[in-house]
C-alpha cells in the first residue's frame, strides 16, 4: 500500500519535470527592433559554437543586445550571453577562460599584466583589443524650465569638482546668456563603483579643462563632491529623481530616464550630442595599436578644438585572442564580430551609440577576418 | 432537631482575590497591546512586500508566453518574452542539489541516531554539521569557484551552482532526519528485534517510514530556500538570456541570476521583468511548500 503512495508522488513530480522539458520556446519575435537582412552587403560564414559567451563592461550592453538580435537574424539558432558585470570582471573571466571574449572600457593594460595573462589564456598568441562600440557619454541633468545647456570643458570639470555650486553662478550665466537659471544649488552625482565611464569622463575633463581639473584621471571618481550611486542605471535614476542633479552617463541611460543633455563648447562654438557629430569625433581617433591590436588614443578627440565636434566619446572594446581559438569558437566569435561591425550598425544610432565610420570599419573587419 | 447542613454553594473562606485590582488590569491591558503590537509590526512587512510583489508582477505573469518562452534576442527595452529559461535553471539546478544532498544527508542523520550514539566520530559529525549550518552562502558559492573552478579547471555551470547548493542544502536534511528519527518510539524498534529483525531491516523498513513524512517535509523546506539563494548563482554561473538544457556548460540563467541582472537595466521593460521574475519565484517556493504539505499529510504513519 505504501509503496503505491510512494510511486504515485514521484510520478506527479515526474511527469511536472517532463511537462516543463517540453514546451520552452527560444523564439521571440523581436518587435521596434533593429532591422537588417534585407540590405546587408556582407557574407558570414554562420555555424561554429552555438552559445557564445562574453562578460564585461556594462556600458556596451545595450549595443551587444542590438547586435546579438540581428546576429540571430542572420545566422538562425545561435545565441550570446553577454553580462555586463563590468570591464574589471570582463578581463577578469577573459584571461581565466570563463568566456569567448570580453568587453572592456579599457584596453588591456601591460602594467597590470592583463597583456600576458591575455596571451596566456589564447595559448600563447596575443589578443587584441577591437573597439567595436562607441558610446558618447552624456552630460545629463534635471533642472526645471532649463533643457538647453551648454557647458565649456572648463565649465563641466568647475561643476564635477566643486568650483561652481549654484546653477545660477556667472560662469554658468556667462557659457548661457539666454538661459534663465535658478538659484538652486548643484547636485553632482557620479559612479561609486569603479568604472570605465568615470576614467574616460576623467581623462576628457584633463585634456580640455585648461588646467581647471587638477584631480588625475582613474576608474574612481575623483572630484570629491557630490553623492555616489551604483553603475550607469543608478547614476541615470538619481538625477531624474533630483532636481538641479547632473551627472556624467552613457547617452542610452540618459535616454531611458528622460535627462536633458548639455551641449559642450569646445572653444567653436556649442555642439549637440548627435550622431553626427559623434562621428566626426571617432573619424580623428588616432590608432596607437600595432597591425590588428586597435587600440585608441582619445586623447587627440578631447583635446579637439574642431567645430561640429562632440568630444566626450567613450570608445569600449571587445578583447579577443587572434589565434588559440578552438575551431567552432573561432568560427562563431567571427561570425558574430563580422555581423555587429556591419549589419548591427544599423540599429546603434536608436540604442544610443554612434555608428562606426566607413574607414574605420574596415580596419576592424581586416581584424576580425584575420581572427584564426 | 435541627442538624445544620452545610451551604455547599458558599465557600468556607471567602476567595482570597475578590476584584481585580486596577494595577493588574493595566498590566493586563499593557502585555495584550505589546503582544498585538508586535504583531502588527510582524505581519506588516509580510503583506506589505506579497502586495507589492503581488501588484507590479501579476499582470506581468498571467501570460503564457511568461512560462514558455525565453527572453532571447530582445533589447533590454523591448518587451514580450518570458522567462522560462530560468524557471528551467532554478528547477534543475534545485533538483540536481536535493539529488546529491538527500542521499548524504539522509544517511548522516540515520547514522548519527541508529548508529553513532555517544561515539568520538558522532559527536565530531555533529560538531562539523553544526558549523555547515552556520556557512554563509557566499563563502560556500566561494569554496565551490575555488575548488571546482581554478583547481580543477572546469567551467562556470549550473552544476557547480548545484553542488554550491549541496553544502547549504545537507546540513539542513540531517539536522531534520535527526529530530525526525529521535521521535521514533524505542518500542519500535524493540518490537522489530524480538522478532528477530536485522538492525538494517528494522531502519529500512520501520523506523524510516515512520519518520518518512516529517523527513520530506524538511527535504521540501530545504530545496525550497535553497531555491532562492543568489550569492552561488551570481559567483557560478553566468547569465544567458536563451534557454540552456546543459547543466555541465556554458551559462545558466536562474530566476534569483535573472533578477540581479536586470537591475541594471533601467527601463520598463527590465523592472517588469524584476517584479515578474520575483513573483514567478514566490509562486515557485509557495508550490514547493504546499507540495510538502500535502506530502506529509498523505504519508503520515496510520494512527488507527
Amino acid at each position: 500500500m505504501k509503496i503505491q503512495r510512494h510511486s504515485a508522488v514521484f510520478g506527479l513530480v515526474a511527469a511536472g519535470a517532463l511537462l516543463l522539458s517540453a514546451c520552452g520556446s527560444d523564439q521571440n519575435s523581436a518587435q521596434g527592433g533593429a532591422s537588417a537582412g534585407a540590405t546587408s552587403s556582407v557574407d558570414v560564414t554562420c555555424g561554429g559554437k552555438q552559445n557564445l559567451n562574453a562578460e564585461g563592461s556594462s556600458a556596451q550592453k545595450t549595443a551587444i543586445d542590438t547586435f546579438v538580435q540581428v546576429y540571430q537574424q542572420r545566422c538562425a539558432g545561435q545565441n550570446v550571453a553577454y553580462n555586463p558585470s563590468g570591464s574589471g570582471s570582463g578581463v577578469k573571466n577573459f584571461t581565466g577562460g570563463q568566456v569567448d571574449f570580453g568587453g572592456s572600457d579599457s584596453p588591456l593594460s601591460a602594467e597590470k599584466g592583463e597583456v600576458a595573462a591575455a596571451a596566456e589564456r589564447c595559448e600563447g598568441n596575443p589578443a587584441w583589443n577591437l573597439p567595436l562600440v562607441f558610446g558618447p557619454v552624456a552630460i545629463s541633468y534635471k533642472l526645471e524650465g532649463v533643457t538647453d545647456l551648454t557647458l565649456t570643458g572648463e565649465l563641466a570639470a568647475k561643476i564635477f569638482n566643486g568650483g561652481v555650486k549654484k546653477w545660477n553662478d556667472e560662469a554658468v550665466k556667462a557659457a548661457n546668456p539666454s538661459a534663465s537659471l535658478p538659484d538652486k544649488d548643484i547636485t553632482v552625482v557620479y559612479r561609486s563603483d569603479e568604472s570605465g565611464t568615470t576614467d574616460n569622463f576623467q581623462k576628457y575633463l584633463t585634456a580640455a579643462s585648461n588646467g581647471a581639473w587638477t584631480q588625475e584621471a582613474g576608474k574612481a571618481f575623483k572630484g570629491g563632491v557630490g553623492e555616489g550611486k551604483e553603475k550607469s542605471a543608478g547614476v541615470a535614476q538619481a538625477v531624474a529623481g533630483v532636481d538641479g542633479a547632473v551627472t556624467y552617463v552613457e547617452w542610452s541611460f540618459a535616454q531611458d530616464n528622460n535627462l536633458s543633455v548639455a551641449k559642450i563648447d569646445n572653444g567653436s562654438g556649442a555642439v549637440e550630442l548627435t550622431p553626427e557629430t559623434v562621428g566626426k569625433a571617432i573619424d580623428g581617433a588616432k590608432i596607437k595599436g600595432e597591425g590588428n591590436d586597435l587600440v585608441l588614443d582619445l586623447d587627440s578627440i578631447y583635446g579637439s578644438t574642431e567645430a561640429g565636434v562632440y568630444p566626450l566619446v567613450l570608445a569600449t572594446y571587445e578583447i579577443v585572442c587572434s589565434k588559440g581559438y578552438d575551431a567552432e569558437t573561432a568560427q562563431a566569435v567571427k561570425a558574430f564580430l563580422t555581423v555587429a561591425a556591419t549589419d548591427g550598425q544599423a540599429g546603434l544610432t536608436d540604442a544610443g551609440y554612434a555608428p562606426l565610420p566607413k574607414a574605420f570599419q574596415e580596419k576592424l573587419l581586416t581584424a576580425v577576418k584575420a581572427i584564426a | 432537631m435541627t442538624t445544620d447542613t452545610a451551604d455547599l454553594t458558599r465557600l468556607a473562606t471567602p476567595p482570597t482575590f475578590q476584584s481585580v485590582s486596577g494595577a493588574r488590569k493595566f498590566k493586563n491591558g499593557l502585555a495584550t497591546a505589546a503582544v498585538w503590537g508586535a504583531f502588527l509590526v510582524a505581519i506588516v512587512p509580510l503583506v506589505w512586500v506579497l502586495f507589492i510583489v503581488v501588484q507590479r508582477g501579476l499582470p506581468i505573469v498571467v501570460n503564457a508566453d511568461w512560462w514558455q518562452k525565453s527572453l532571447n534576442g530582445l533589447l533590454s527595452r523591448q518587451q514580450g518574452g518570458g522567462v522560462y529559461h530560468a524557471i528551467y535553471g532554478t528547477l534543475v539546478q534545485g533538483l540536481v542539489c536535493a539529488v546529491i544532498s538527500v542521499p548524504i544527508g539522509l544517511m548522516v542523520g540515520v547514522y548519527l541516531v541508529e548508529y553513532g550514539g555517544r561515539s568520538r566520530l558522532a559527536k565530531a559529525t555533529t560538531f562539523m554539521v553544526d558549523i555547515l549550518t552556520g556557512v554563509p552562502s557566499i563563502v560556500a558559492a566561494l569554496f565551490v569557484y575555488s575548488l571546482w573552478i581554478t583547481t580543477f579547471g572546469f567551467g562556470r555551470s549550473g552544476f557547480a551552482v548545484a553542488l554550491a547548493l549541496v553544502l547549504l542544502m545537507v546540513p539542513v536534511i540531517v539536522r531534520t532526519t535527526e529530530e525526525m528519527l529521535k521521535i521514533v518510539p524505542d518500542e519500535l524498534r524493540e518490537a522489530s528485534y524480538a522478532l528477530g529483525i536485522p538492525k538494517w531491516k528494522t531502519i529500512v523498513k520501520i523506523v524510516i517510514p515512520t519518520a518518512l513524512s516529517g523527513i520530506l517535509t524538511g527535504i521540501m523546506l530545504a530545496l525550497a530556500r535553497v531555491m532562492g539563494e543568489t550569492a552561488p548563482v551570481l559567483v557560478l554561473a553566468a547569465y544567458a538570456p536563451y534557454i540552456n538544457y546543459n547543466l555541465f556548460d556554458g551559462p545558466m540563467a536562474s530566476l534569483p541570476l535573472l533578477m540581479t541582472t536586470e537591475r541594471s537595466n533601467s527601463t520598463a521593460a527590465g523592472f517588469d521583468r524584476i517584479w515578474g521574475a520575483a513573483i514567478t519565484l514566490v509562486i515557485i517556493i509557495t508550490l514547493f511548500n504546499l507540495l510538502a504539505t500535502v506530502v506529509s499529510r498523505v504519508l503520515a504513519p496510520k494512527t488507527k
